[in-house]
């Protein structure tokens, strides 16, 4: 069964690195998410597996056969590796029809025609797109095109599917249904899914493993609850979370054991966290998700409204508190006059410490 | 996994693996073998004609020997082609008349035609996008006539015009007949004539290319102007010129190094009224054996064609930016030309009516015209009669319809043409595709400088530069199959252009969608990619074809006068057989013109498309 292993992979287009001695694997069935901003190496490292890119360097494995590698010269074709690969702009071929589209695959693989008849009309009903099989691509609209394109992916049963931001051409609406339909398509299929986006919510939503990736180098590799609660450094805290993780500048205390005193927002706290705090001290960041900082009368920090953003299920009110400026999230609608003085609190066992040098994530705990 | 996979290679296996695997793309594999056969038709031919240029031909030794007293056999190396042309080593006389003067006379020609090009075609395109003028779509279809059809077409119609029994051989011309008057030497032959006929020919070249920039350009650009209330004139000279300004400047380099190779204009309106520029001197060098002093010139010409193309090269590539503008914005407000829209309208149309219909009606009257002329004299002799027509100084056959020389000359232009046309076509379409999958690489960006490198080289001086290989692999000399090389690479730059732009605008997901599935090579280009740019393939052989009918100066030295209807057609005309050459001419416009309108109709792609593009 596929278990991919890629292996010290490095890209250069020149002195430009693209991918920076990558080390990952992929587990069979595992859905992966490559997340990142855009020029992070993410689709370069999707191409390399798939084998539309050749590697600089490194060595890449699909299931237990070497397809790439530097050092013995093998580079294997994309048509030998056995993958399936979703394109984001779908690559339909134009002067084909939806029908043909789908079967050109098997007819290159010599399936007999009633097989591939047979494997086409499933593929169609599957995707509920039988009545356009005449159609030509360019009669389509995007989601119908996108729909074909899965359907032509997956009718050589594939047993890696390879996906290159496959949803970002459609609309916010159409791109849930399909991420529904991909998580479904998934279990069915019981095929390794590698997904590339640089949408958080889509990672966080669709993926058994996140890959987060910057600049070409791995920054953190773990299911998307860990990367959301625990993130290994400061880029992944900031990347993955909308609104976006609150940054304080803070001041380590006195440290004693499990805990320790902060100083942040001009107030003094205790951060009590589950493993010993050795080495603690100096400047850090403080990160504090929106959710973990309620609103309430009772609050012990006192700020001003910014501005309120509701958005129906939920609403973000930004507070100013001295010169930094902090989001919250409340559950439902509510509304803030602007410049009013307002109470809110810490409340998590989350709250996240930073090392401000190195920006990698010291500890997590509570603060009171 | 075996153990030989487990062993890291090193030295010579690791490097022919690393071969293997680079091979084993066909997109490498097209790369290597285009740069090598390129190299092959573009070095080695410049070294003959570089090697050629210091070897004395048969009367350059007599020439030589019986001045300086000399005993040079030809083929001899020597500097005294280039002391005697350039230096004035035997006399300045000398040097001056056979290459100081035409070339002199080649810039002058160059400067005033490509100036009316620019000026003509830039007013035109400005009309037909900006403003509100009337029958658009029959001025700009029209216009493009002149390019598409022979450039000494105007030429000829020129002399059947204006030409009379005062000057040159003193045939009667259309305008003395209908009005008795007679216009002097100087306007029947000459710099101005040779200025103003190439200068029209060129002038859709110019309109093609700036009308393009015209209408891809964001018109939000110059709304932003308006919005900010300058005016008209203003916005034109601070807004619209400054941004085809780079488009301008490469049409006027462009049209100056087609008209400084061209031959056929200056030998049908020049030669006559004892005007000579590089390329009719070239020829006449050549045909007289003083072959040594003609590969002088041939390097000049090159050389001038080199520059201008590093130029053009030097000012696009800074200023590249502006000439791909593209907006989504469509919706220009036209220029309203008020009171003097029908004014400029009917200008318009009736000078278009004298540049691209007059033409053939005049091909068609003076090929009746037993006594030129003299319209009483209509016959249809020319075309009909079955059996040799008389009173020439040359043997001319029978008439157009029933001679079999002409037919012969057409039959082996239609088949040069076609095989050029496939060739190129196809070169063009590889080589597209192998440099749009090797973006990054240094032999791809090789390979499409050196493809487009054979249009430096004038024409003329092509000819030249692989006469000087025939006289090396003398196998070669006056076939049907060094035609067929010479028309290939010299046209292959525009189809290799043409072909890379389709292919990159195609994206390459197109094809790693149908190599993921599985599909070889062959597959993938017959099923996907061929299909998909059916259009712009055959834009790339429409060019190629119809350009290649109606060449001249590309074969006239390398071919007999019967191999090819153009090459007839001068002869014919060198001789004064009007008749014929006219017959001839009106022949070649309507296949040309025939092509080009079934194909587009059929494809619908066309010949301004090819150039139009890039």
């Amino acid at each position: 069964m596929p278990e991919i292993i890629i292996k010290n992979v490095t890209k250069r287009w020149g002195n430009f690195v693209g991918v920076d001695n990558l080390n990952l694997t992929i587990e069979d069935g595992a859905f992966i998410t490559l997340l990142g901003p855009s020029g992070c190496g993410k689709t370069t490292t999707l191409r390399m597996i798939a084998g539309l890119e050749t590697p600089t360097t490194g060595e890449i494995i699909i299931d237990g056969q070497t397809v790439f590698s530097s050092t013995k010269g093998i580079n294997i074709s994309a048509a030998k590796r056995d993958v399936g690969f979703l394109f984001q702009n779908y690559a339909l071929w134009p002067h084909m029809t939806v029908y043909q589209n789908i079967a050109f695959g098997l007819e290159t693989l010599k399936w007999s025609k009633e097989a591939i008849k047979e494997r086409v009309s499933e593929m169609l009903k599957m995707m509920k797109i039988e009545q356009f099989s005449a159609r030509y691509p360019a009669e389509l609209s995007g989601g119908q095109q996108q729909r074909v394109a899965i359907a032509r992916t997956l009718a050589p049963k594939p047993k890696v599917l390879f996906m290159d931001e496959p949803l970002s051409n459609l609309d916010a609406k159409l791109r849930g249904e399909m991420r529904t339909e991909l998580k479904r398509l998934h279990v069915d299929t019981g095929s390794t899914f590698v997904y590339v986006t640089h949408d958080q919510l889509e990672a966080m939503t669709l993926a058994t493993k996140i890959c987060l990736m910057n600049e070409g180098v791995v920054q953190q590799y773990d299911p998307p609850l860990t990367v959301y609660g625990q993130p290994a450094n400061l880029f992944v805290a900031d990347f993955v979370g909308n609104p976006t993780m609150n940054f304080i500048p803070g001041r380590i205390g006195s440290v004693s054991g499990n805990s320790a005193e902060v100083e942040l927002l001009g107030k003094k706290f205790t951060f009590t966290s589950c493993c010993p705090l050795d080495g603690l001290k100096g400047d850090v960041t403080v990160g504090i998700r929106p959710e973990f900082l309620p609103i309430s009368d009772n609050g012990s920090i006192v700020g001003s409204v910014y501005s309120t953003l509701p958005s129906g299920m939920e609403t973000t009110v930004k507070i100013k508190v001295g010169d930094t400026i902090l989001s919250s999230v409340m559950f439902g609608s509510l509304n803030y006059d602007v410049d009013t003085d307002i109470r809110f609190s810490i409340y998590s066992d989350k709250i996240l410490l930073f090392e401000n040098e190195s920006g990698r994530m010291f500890a997590s705990g509570s603060m009171k | 996994m075996n153990s030989s996979q487990s062993k890291e290679l090193s030295g010579a296996g690791l490097f022919l693996n690393k071969v293997r695997t680079y091979f084993s793309k066909p997109a490498n594999l097209i790369v290597v073998i285009f740069l090598v056969i390129l190299l092959t038709c573009i070095i080695y031919p410049l070294y003959s004609v570089l090697y050629a240029s210091f070897t004395v031909g048969k009367m350059d030794s007599m020439m030589y020997n019986s001045l300086f007293k000399l005993h040079l056999k030809p083929g001899d190396f020597t500097m005294l082609n280039f002391t005697m042309m350039i230096a004035g080593k035997y006399s300045h006389e000398y040097s001056l008349s056979f290459f100081w003067r035409p070339l002199w006379n080649s810039v002058r020609m160059s400067v005033y035609s490509s100036a009316i090009a620019a000026l003509v075609g830039g007013v035109i395109a400005w009309l037909i996008t900006r403003t509100d003028i009337k029958c658009k779509k029959f001025i700009s279809s029209v216009f493009v006539f002149p390019y598409i059809m022979p450039s000494w077409t105007l030429a000829l119609v020129w002399k059947n015009v204006f030409a009379n029994s005062k000057v040159g051989t003193g045939v009667t011309g259309m305008l003395e007949s209908l009005t008795g008057i007679c216009v002097p030497s100087w306007f029947v032959y000459g710099i101005f004539p040779c200025a103003i006929v190439m200068g029209i020919h060129y002038a859709p070249f110019a309109y093609i290319l700036i009308g393009g920039i015209l209408r891809n350009m964001d018109a939000n650009l110059e709304e932003a102007a308006t919005i900010l209330k300058a005016g008209r004139w203003r916005i034109i000279r601070k807004v619209t010129l400054p941004i085809i300004m780079p488009a301008l400047f490469s049409t006027i380099l462009l049209v100056f190094s087609s008209t400084m190779a061209s031959y056929a204009v200056p030998v049908f309106v020049g030669s006559p009224g004892n005007f000579f520029v590089l390329s009719t001197m070239l020829r006449s060098l050549y045909s007289s054996s003083y072959s040594g002093q003609s590969y002088v010139m041939t390097l000049v010409l090159v050389i001038i064609g080199a520059g201008m193309l590093l130029l053009n090269q030097m000012v696009l590539g800074k200023r590249k930016s502006f000439t791909t503008v593209t907006g989504k914005s469509g919706q220009v407000s036209y220029v309203k030309l008020g009171k003097i829209n029908n004014v400029i309208t009917a200008i318009l149309v009736v000078v278009l009516f004298f540049m691209a219909i007059f033409p053939i009606f005049s091909f068609a009257l003076e090929s009746l015209c037993d006594v030129q002329g003299d319209y009483s004299t209509i016959t249809l002799k020319y075309w009909t009669s079955r059996t040799p027509i008389e009173g020439f100084n040359i043997p001319v056959g029978e008439g157009i319809l029933f001679n079999p020389r002409i037919w012969g000359a057409l039959w082996g232009s239609l088949k040069l043409s076609f095989v050029v046309a496939v060739t190129v076509g196809i070169s063009g379409f590889l080589i597209g595709y192998g440099v749009s999958k090797n973006r990054s690489s240094k032999l791809a960006s090789m390979l499409s400088n050196v493809a487009f490198f054979p249009y430096l080289i004038p024409a003329m001086a092509f000819g030249s530069i692989f006469l000087a290989v025939t006289s090396k692999l003398v196998f070669l000399r006056g076939t049907f199959l060094i035609l067929v090389i010479v028309a290939s690479v010299k046209y292959l730059p525009f189809a290799s252009r043409s072909g890379t732009s389709a292919m990159m605008q195609l994206s390459g997901e197109i094809e790693e969608a149908a190599i993921i599935v599985g599909a070889p090579w062959h597959k993938r280009m017959l099923r996907i990619l061929f299909p998909i740019q059916k259009s712009s393939f055959i834009s790339g052989f429409l060019l190629p074809f119809v350009s290649c009918i109606r060449e001249l100066s590309l074969f006239i030295l390398l071919t007999s006068s019967g191999t090819l209807i153009t090459t007839l057609l001068s002869y014919f005309d060198e001789k004064n057989v009007e008749q014929m050459s006219n017959g001839i001419n009106l022949l070649i416009v309507a296949i040309v013109l025939i092509v080009n309108f079934t194909i587009n109709k059929l494809t619908g792609a066309s010949i301004d498309k090819g150039i139009g593009g890039n």
